[in-house]
C-alpha cells in the first residue's frame, strides 16, 4: 500500500566533534581514521532510521564539503585558494585549467557502506554539473556552457552510471546554484538531462531558493528528466497554523509548478535549516496538507528539510527531523480521516 | 585601434574597486576569532597598500579586510539592526541585510573610523555604495516609501563623504550594482539621490556599474550628476561604451576581472583601452578592477593588481 508523505533528509548533517578531532589528528593512522568515518556513518544511518525517516543517507559524513569533495577527484581542476562566502565563512575555490575528465567513482566507498548497513531506502546526493561549474573559475573552456556540459557528460554521467551499477536506485542531483542565474536556466536544464541520459534510476533535483521564488525554475521543470524536486519553502513561510494562502505564504509557488504542467513529485521543505527554533508537528502537518491541496495529488508530496541540516547542531537537526516525522504522521492521519 | 593625442595620454590613472580578499593566515585567524586579529588585519592592510604602491596605481585604497561586507560598518548606527543573510546578486557570496529603523543622525564617522587613514598616501580613494543600491538591498521600518528611504540614505552617506573629503579623499567611488543589475530603474530617483551626494562636493565621484549589462542605460547614466562612470567590461561590452561621448566626463574601465583567476593579456587590454579612449574622448580615464577583488584568493588578487598597474602604464605611454 502506498504511504503518503514519505519523509527524507536532503543530505548533509554537521559532523560529530569527535570525528573532526580524529580526522585532524596527525598522530592517528589512516586506518583508524577510516574506522572513525565508518563509525560516524553508521551512527548517522542508524539515528536517521531511528528517527523514522523513510529515505536516508549517511549525512555526507565522509565528504569535506559538497563542492570541494568532488573537485578533488576530477581531472582539470586545480584549487586556487579560499574565498569568502560570508562573514568568516569561506570555501576552497578551484580553477578549471584543462580538459575535464572523470577519474573514479568518488562516492563508491560511502555508498557501499551505506547500502550494507541501511534498512531504509537510500537517496545518494551528487553535486551537479551546473553548480560545480558556477562555483569555479573557468580558465580553459570557451564558455560556461561548454564547461557545464563537459562536467555533465564526462563526470556526472559516468559517476551516476557507476552508482546505479552498484545498486543505487535514487540519485539526488544537488544544484544550489541552479536558480542563481535566471538567464542560464536553459544551460541548467540541459546539464541535468545530459547527466542522467540513458540511466535507469529515480532522479531527484535539489535546488536552493535564490530570490525569485523558483519562478525561473518552474517553466523548465516539465522538460527536465527528474521525477522529483526537493526545494526550500519553510524559510519563507509563517509560523502560524492554518491551511490558507495567508498562513502558508511560503508555498504559493507550488501553484506555478502546476500551471507550467509539472506532474512529478515535490519534496517540500518543511523545516527552516537556518534557525534553531523547532517547528511543531502541527505546523509541519499544515504545510504538508496545504501543499497536497495545492498540487491536487497527495501522492506527489514528499517531506524533507529545506536544505541540508549541517548548519545546525546535531541536537537541533535531530529535533527538527523528529518533528518532521511526527508532522508527516499527523498529515497522514488527517488525510485518511 | 585609434591614436591618442599627448594631452589625452597624460590623463590616465588607476585604482581598485571594493573589498580585498583575506590571506590564508587571516582566514584562519577569523575562523578561530584569534586574539591577534587586529594586528593581522593591520599587517594585511599594509601588505595590500604596498602592492598598490608597487603597481603605481593612481589612487590607493584601504583593502577593507576587517569589513564583513561592504555595508556592515553601518550596523554600528544606533537605529540599525542586522538582519538575515542575502545573496550578493548572482554570486556565491552573501551579505547581511540591515534594517534602518530610525533617524540616522549619528552618521558621519562610520567609514572614516573603519579605515586605516594613517596607512594611506595622499592620493587616496574610498568606495561607498550609492544610495539607490543601498536602499535597494536593505530594509527600513521607518521609511516606508522607497523614495524616502533612498533620500534618507543619501543624506546619511553625504555626511560620511564630507568627513572623508575633509581627510583628503579626492576620489569617491560610488558603487551602483543595483542600477546595473535591475532591468528597470528609476533614473529620476537616482538623480535626486546622487544630487544629494555630489552637490558642491569637492572631490571626484565615479559611479561604478557592475553585475549587469548597462549598455542600454548609458545615455541615462550620462545625465547623472557624477564626475564619471565606471564599467564592468565583462557584462557591458566595450563596443557599447565606445558609441558614446565621454567628453567632459571621466571614464573608469573595469578591465581587470575580479571574478576569474585567468590573467588579462596586457597588450590586448592596452589596445582595447586605446581604442576606447580614442572613440569616447573622456577628460580622464581610470583603469580599474571590475569590482571587489575579494572574489579571488589573495595570491591571484596581488597578480591582478600588478597587472592593472602594467596596463595603466601601458596606456599612459601609448
Amino acid at each position: 500500500m502506498h504511504k503518503f508523505f514519505p519523509t527524507q533528509e536532503i543530505g548533509s548533517l554537521k559532523k560529530p566533534a569527535w570525528l573532526l578531532n580524529v580526522v585532524k589528528n596527525s598522530e592517528i593512522s589512516k586506518d583508524d581514521k577510516a574506522k572513525a568515518r565508518n563509525d560516524a556513518a553508521l551512527l548517522n544511518i542508524k539515528t536517521l532510521e531511528d528517527l523514522g525517516l523513510d529515505i536516508i543517507y549517511d549525512g555526507e559524513v565522509r565528504r569535506v564539503e559538497m563542492y570541494e569533495e568532488p573537485v578533488r577527484y576530477i581531472n582539470g581542476f586545480e584549487f586556487a585558494g579560499r574565498v569568502r562566502s560570508w562573514d568568516n565563512k569561506y570555501y576552497n575555490k578551484a580553477r578549471v585549467t584543462g580538459q575535464i575528465a572523470f577519474k573514479e567513482n568518488f562516492h563508491a566507498e560511502e555508498f557501499k557502506f551505506a547500502k550494507e548497513h541501511a534498512k531504509r531506502d537510500l537517496k545518494v546526493p551528487v553535486t551537479g554539473a551546473y553548480t560545480l561549474a558556477d562555483w569555479s573559475y573557468n580558465e580553459h573552456y570557451q564558455s560556461k556552457e561548454d564547461l557545464v556540459m563537459a562536467l555533465a557528460r564526462k563526470v556526472i554521467r559516468p559517476l551516476v552510471q557507476d552508482l546505479v551499477k552498484k545498486g543505487a536506485e535514487i540519485i539526488q542531483i544537488d544544484e544550489p546554484a541552479a536558480t542563481t542565474h535566471p538567464s542560464e536556466m536553459d544551460i541548467f536544464r540541459e546539464s541535468v538531462n545530459e547527466s542522467v541520459k540513458g540511466i535507469n534510476a529515480k532522479f531527484v533535483v535539489h535546488a536552493c531558493f535564490s530570490g525569485n521564488d523558483y519562478e525561473s525554475l518552474a517553466p523548465q521543470m516539465p522538460e527536465i528528466k527528474a521525477q522529483q524536486y526537493t526545494l526550500e519553502f519553510a524559510n519563507r513561510d509563517t509560523w502560524d497554523l492554518g491551511l490558507s494562502d495567508k498562513e502558508r505564504n511560503g508555498y504559493h509557488v507550488l501553484k506555478l509548478f502546476k500551471e507550467y504542467g509539472f506532474e512529478g513529485e515535490i519534496g517540500i521543505g518543511v523545516t527552516d535549516v537556518h534557525v534553531d527554533k523547532i517547528e511543531t508537528p502541527k505546523l509541519i502537518r499544515d504545510r504538508i496538507l496545504y501543499s497536497a491541496k495545492t498540487l491536487g495529488d497527495p501522492s506527489k508530496i514528499y517531506v524533507n528539510p529545506d536544505c541540508g541540516l549541517r548548519t545546525r547542531s546535531r541536537g537541533v537537526a535531530f529535533e527538527k527531523i523528529k518533528a518532521m516525522v511526527e508532522g508527516a504522521k499527523l498529515a497522514r492521519d488527517t488525510l485518511v480521516n | 585601434m585609434g591614436c591618442r593625442s599627448t594631452k589625452e595620454a597624460n590623463l590616465i590613472s588607476s585604482y581598485t574597486v571594493g573589498i580585498y580578499p583575506r590571506s590564508e593566515e587571516l582566514i584562519e585567524a577569523t575562523r578561530q576569532n584569534a586574539k591577534n586579529l587586529s594586528s593581522l588585519y593591520l599587517k594585511g592592510k599594509k601588505e595590500f597598500i604596498a602592492v598598490q604602491k608597487k603597481a603605481n596605481l593612481g589612487y590607493v585604497c584601504d583593502p577593507l579586510l576587517d569589513w564583513d561586507d561592504i555595508y556592515r560598518p553601518f550596523s554600528k548606527l544606533k537605529s540599525v539592526r542586522i538582519e538575515a543573510l542575502n545573496r550578493v546578486y548572482e554570486t556565491n557570496t552573501f551579505y547581511r541585510k540591515l534594517s534602518f529603523d530610525g533617524d540616522l543622525n549619528d552618521a558621519g564617522n562610520i567609514i572614516k573610523s573603519n579605515i586605516a587613514l594613517s596607512l594611506l598616501p595622499k592620493n587616496r580613494t574610498v568606495c561607498i555604495t550609492e544610495p539607490y543600491t543601498f536602499a535597494d538591498v536593505h530594509l527600513s521600518t521607518k521609511y516606508k516609501k522607497k523614495e524616502d528611504f533612498t533620500i534618507a540614505i543619501s543624506k546619511m552617506l553625504r555626511k560620511e563623504i564630507d568627513a572623508l573629503v575633509k581627510v583628503g579623499f579626492g576620489l569617491i567611488q560610488l558603487l551602483g550594482p543595483s542600477i546595473a543589475y535591475s532591468k528597470a530603474v528609476d533614473f529620476g530617483l537616482i538623480k535626486d539621490a546622487l544630487t544629494v551626494i555630489t552637490k558642491g562636493l569637492n572631490a571626484k565621484t565615479i559611479l561604478h556599474l557592475y553585475f549587469g549589462d548597462v549598455s542600454g542605460k548609458i545615455e541615462n547614466l550620462l545625465g547623472l550628476p557624477v564626475s564619471g562612470l565606471g564599467f564592468d567590461t565583462e557584462t557591458t561590452s566595450l563596443s557599447s561604451i565606445r558609441k558614446h561621448s565621454f567628453s567632459g566626463r571621466s571614464l573608469a574601465v573595469g578591465m581587470i576581472n575580479s571574478y576569474n583567476t585567468k590573467m588579462e593579456d596586457k597588450q590586448e587590454s592596452i589596445s582595447k583601452l586605446n581604442d576606447l579612449i580614442s572613440n569616447t574622448k573622456p577628460n580622464e580615464t581610470f583603469v580599474t578592477t571590475n569590482f571587489d577583488l575579494q572574489f579571488l584568493p589573495k595570491n591571484f588578487a596581488v597578480k591582478k593588481i600588478l597587472r592593472l598597474g602594467e596596463i595603466a602604464r601601458g596606456v599612459k605611454n601609448a
